[in-house]
This record gives C-alpha cells, structure tokens and sequence, in this order.
C-alpha cells in the first residue's frame, strides 16, 4: 500500500471515530475500512463528510472523485479509509503547487 | 420569551388547509387565521425546497442568494455539480441580520443551514443532511450532545435516511405507507421538543424558526388521500386507515402549532409560512429525451438504458449526466429534475472556441419556443407554462451558476431527466407536487385581525421578520415590507428601520465543527467549502 500521510489519516480517522459513537459502530476503524460496505454509510453520507473534509482542507475535487466512484462496477462503489486520505494528500498537494 | 415565531410548513397549500379547518381537524390553525392577516405567498422559480426557503431566509431571488436547487454547479462552465450547503447563501439571513443586532434565534430544521453558520443562538439544520451526521450540523458546540439528553431525540427520524426519503418522491409499496405517515408526525413532536427545552434552557431568545417538513412530504405521497378533490369517494379499508393517519397528522400538527404559540408568551408575531404550495400531478416530461429529439443533446453510446420504461423521478440519477452524456455532440441538457432547468454548453469538446453571445441567444430562444409547443397527451394543452431565461429571471450576482431556460410546467408536472422513447408518460394515479402559490399567514400586536391580503412574494417575509424583531431591513432587499398587513397607523407609531446592504458575502461564516480535527492550519477553514458530488 502506498504510504499515507499521517497527518490527514489521523484527522480522518479522529472525525470517523468521534461520528460513529452515534452510528452505534462498535468495530475498529483501519485504513481498510470501507465506508459503505463496512460503516453501512450511504452515498449522501461520504457527499457530507466530503463537506466537512474540505471545512479543514480547503476545496477539493470531490464531486469529480465522487462521480468516477460511481461509474465502477457496483461492487466496487465504495471508498476505504485509505483512499479517501489518498485522494485528500494527493488533491491537496497538487492544490498547493498550483497557488 | 420570543418576540417573533416563524413556523415554515414546508409545501403547505390553503387547498389543503381550509378543508382541514372546516372539518375541525385543525381548530388552532384556524383561531390564527381570524385573529391575523394571511394571503397567497408566491414562491419563486423554481418553487423547490432550497432556493424558496432561501429566499424566506434572505429576502432575496435565487440570482440574488446563489441557490437554486439540491444541487450547485461548480462553476459557470463545469458539467459538475455539489451539494448545495450554507456556504452557497451568498447573502445575509434573518438569523445573521437578527444576530448583527444583539439578537437570539433558533433555526431548527431550515435548509442550506449546513454547515451551521455562526449564528447568535441555536441551529440544528434540516436539508439533505443524514443523519449520521447531524451532529457536525448542531451550533453551538455541545449541543448535539445536550440534545441528546432529551428522551425524544432520534437524528433518525430529525434528519434524513435516504432510504426513506426517496419514498416520498418515488413511491413506497401500500404496506408502508401508515409508517412513513406516524414517522412525520413523531418527527414533528420531536423538533417541537427540541424547541420547548432550549426556550426552557434560554429565556433570551428572540426569534424561534422551526420548519415542518411532513406536509411536504405526505403531500407528495399521499396526495390522493389529503386533497378533498381527489380523495377516493368509496375508500376501502386501507384508503380510510390512510385517510385518518393523515388526518391524525395535521391535528397533531394543529396541536404543535398550538403548543408553540403558548411557547412564546403573550403577544408574540406569529408568522406561518410555506416554501411553496402543492397540487396534484399526473404527466412525467422527459425533457433530455425531448432535447435529443430535436438535436441538442446526444447520449454515450455505453449509457445505461435500464430505467427506459420508468416513470420514477429518483435521486439515484441526478448527477449521471456527466457519463451518460456525449459531450461533443450536446449543447443543452437537464442535470437534475429537480431543478427544472436546462443549462447550455458554451464550449463543447474539441470546439476551437466559446459559443458567441448570438449563437447562445438563438439557442435559448430556440428551445423556450420549442418547449412551449409540448402538449400533455392527457389534457391535449400545452405542457410547459412558461420558459424563464437566466438573464431575466436569475438576475444578481450569482446568475451564471443558473439554468439557463427554466420551465414552469401546467399542473404540477413532473420533469425527468432519464432517457425514453416517450417525451411524456403520464402516471395511474395522481400523486403530489409543487406549485408556486404557498401560504403566508400572521398574527400579532401589530397586525390587522381577519383580513386575506392579495398575494404577497416569499421574499416579502423576511422584512417583516426583521421589523417584528426591531431590526432594520438592508435596502437591497428585493423583498418588501407587507405593509397591508400592518394595523393602520402601526408603521407611523413605529416606522421600519432601513440601513444599506452589505456586499455579497463571499464565504460566509460558518460555525466550527462540533468535531474538529486536531490540526492548527485554521487559515485553511477560511477557504470556500463546498459540498460535494452525488454517488449513487
């Protein structure tokens, strides 16, 4: 697995693990989660948790990532916890090197 | 205690309600409606949840405020489109305006309320927010969790479960109809709940707004069971258990309604309004079908075609456009039925150069004259009422984000953006929709008692908000002051305050997350936050 960056993984694990005390999620949240197969979340779940992510992170290219999410095959709908960091670190930097 | 209650009853309809009044199912609505003024609020275009209570919220058209639909283009020439959030209501709000003056309020089930702005006071907001995450939603810090003290708390039922609310748009089986029915009216009781322990906890308030969402909601399930015109004249058992469970909701309704009133102490404005009305419907227009027939649109050769013979408006689609879409060979499309409106492509792939300003004229003029010639198969009428264009109806600082032709459809008609052979199907049986006249009603000190004005704009409510609450009105308000409403000699004993309008506001500010992330970039919070795209 692609080293994540430590920083964004710990925000995002620290804001899943606060919010799913009121899922009623009792399990480990790891990098492998996934956030519908594994969190039960819904598609408008990740839209507004994108929301609040870019509340830290500034504007990030959510509803293109989104959008390609949805065009795999259905088993493959869904977002790990890996992945959204990834897709955080990544967008964010490329955001910084264009300001 | 409260000075001004503002109760939103979202889609309500005097059609609906003077029957329910007569009947005796909601006495207290009625005692209001002698006592105070009420008139026709018209909505605006289009008549849909975010962009009218917006313009409630602002006093100001869509053009205006920046929201137009669930959903926010990008930008002006992206094919992408975000959750609308509080961060697109590019203007001042009863509740900052209010708060500017020193003022408390409560803000409870409002759209475009997320994330909370950093109101003086209380929000727990409403929309599309779910309710895993209505915790991020609760300003100030802590509540959520003092909320949750309260026996009746369930963000379950507060918020949104997409499961469930895609049945009041698409339809649910007979069986589950009595529960989607009691779930609305649990919700209501417990907003009411949430509204009676904060007033208990704070005395300061001055303003309460709380929404109610379940006329809405029913209406546009349950349609033919809550419009005395088209309910069954010999219901069978489950159509009268129907029929009651409805009834049972607008006298809870009725009694909640009551209950606030008493909430707010002697004397209080008491203003009733909904974002838009409702009526029946039956005709589904499949406006990108009719944009492909007449060339202006062109399908992916790999687009889906399993939904062909659905007559379903579903969420599940709203944002496919980008992929199901062969973006060379389209210069308009719908992106969302909701929005009831077509965008056109400037620049398309591979074309060397924007659409010059005349070519965009003709197209748009093209296409209002051409939907004006649709006819409902049902009715052998025109179809399509009336065509807007961005220019003239979305005038304002955030036009360019706008449809640019919106469509006004004749009876409530439905629009879908899936493909299909049929331009217009038209459903068994009529279900419910949104018309553009809403209701306005009030009560207070200040106001005449008895009396119907003629109709009065949604933006004219926050004007009388402000001045109910001592607070000048900014004078780039479109909205003004219902001064017919006012008891004569009233507005000479205490004339309205006026004070210029503040600057489009950029990024408004939104209150910190109830959940923060431990890092210390905060200069990173002030970038624009924008809502995020739609995967199925």
């Amino acid at each position: 697995m692609t080293q994540l960056d430590p920083q964004v993984l710990d925000d995002v694990l620290k804001l899943i693990d606060e919010l799913s005390g009121d899922w009623e999620f009792e399990g480990e949240i790891t990098p492998e989660t996934r956030f519908l197969g594994d969190l039960g979340l819904e598609s408008l779940d990740l839209v507004v948790l994108g929301t609040m992510i870019q509340h830290r992170y500034g504007q990030l290219p959510f509803a293109e990532y989104y959008a390609e999410v949805g065009q795999r095959p259905v088993a493959e709908r869904d977002v790990s916890v890996a992945d959204l960091v990834s897709f955080i670190a990544r967008n964010r930097t490329l955001s910084e090197e264009r300001a | 205690m409260p000075k001004t209650l503002l109760i939103g009853l979202d889609g309500a309809t005097f059609t609906v309600l003077d029957p329910l009044v007569e009947r005796g199912v909601m006495p207290f609505l009625g005692s209001l409606l002698d006592r105070g003024v009420r008139a026709p609020l018209r909505s605006v275009v289009p008549p849909l949840t975010p962009p009218a209570w917006t313009s409630l919220m602002t006093g100001k058209r869509p053009g205006e405020h920046g929201v137009f639909d669930f959903f926010q283009k990008e930008s002006p020439d992206s094919e992408y489109f975000q959750f609308a959030s509080s961060r697109d209501v590019g203007t001042s709000t009863i509740w900052s305006l209010a708060g500017e003056q020193g003022k408390r309020v409560i803000s409870l089930n409002f759209p475009l309320m997320f994330p909370p702005p950093a109101v003086n006071g209380y929000v727990v907001p409403g929309g599309w927010v779910p309710w895993r995450q209505l915790r991020l939603g609760c300003h100030p810090a802590g509540l959520f969790d003092r909320l949750k003290a309260l026996p009746s708390f369930e963000p379950r039922e507060l918020a949104l479960d997409m499961k469930l609310e895609a049945k009041a748009i698409e339809g649910c089986d007979a069986e589950e109809y009595a529960d989607w029915i009691r779930l609305h009216t649990r919700r209501e009781e417990r907003w009411f709940d949430i509204v009676r322990h904060l007033l208990d906890e704070d005395d300061s308030v001055d303003l309460v707004g709380v929404m109610f969402d379940g006329p809405d909601k029913l209406q546009h399930l349950c349609w033919r069971f809550i419009d005395p015109e088209t309910r069954p004249a010999a219901p069978n058992e489950w159509e009268r258990e129907i029929i009651a469970l409805c009834d049972d909701y607008f006298r809870r309704l009725d009694e909640i309604i009551a209950a606030l009133v008493e909430l707010a102490g002697p004397d209080p404005t008491v203003v009733l309004a909904s974002d838009h009305g409702f009526g029946p419907s039956w005709d589904v227009f499949y406006v990108n079908a009719w944009l492909e027939q007449h060339g202006y649109l062109a399908w992916a050769d790999d687009g889906e075609r399993e939904a062909l013979e659905s007559t379903q408006v579903g969420f599940s689609r709203m944002t496919r456009h980008v992929f199901e879409l062969d973006w060379r060979r389209t210069v308009a499309y719908a992106a969302t039925p909701s929005s009831q409106g077509i965008h056109i492509v400037r620049q398309r792939d591979g074309d060397d150069a924007p659409m010059s300003d005349e070519a965009y004229e003709r197209l748009v003029t093209e296409i209002a004259a051409g939907l004006l010639e649709v006819r409902s198969p049902r009715t052998g009428r025109a179809l399509v009422n009336e065509v807007h264009l961005r220019a003239t109806t979305f005038a304002g600082p955030y036009e360019q984000l706008a449809p640019d032709v919106s469509l006004a459809l004749a009876d409530g008609a439905a629009l879908s953006i899936l493909r299909s052979d049929t331009l217009v199907k038209t459903r068994a049986e009529a279900n419910g929709n949104h018309r553009p006249e809403g209701i306005f009603a009030a009560a207070g000190p200040a106001l005449r008692s008895g009396e119907t004005l003629p109709e009065i704009s949604i933006v004219d409510v926050a004007p009388l908000l402000l001045y109910s609450l001592d607070v000048p009105v900014p004078l780039d308000m479109s909205g003004r002051l219902p001064e017919a409403a006012f008891r004569p000699g009233e507005l000479e004993r205490r004339p309205p305050q006026y004070v210029a309008g503040a600057l489009p506001e950029e990024q408004p500010a939104v209150a910190e997350p109830e959940v923060v992330f431990d890092s210390d970039d905060e200069a990173l919070i002030l970038n624009r936050l924008r809502a995020l795209g739609y995967v199925e």
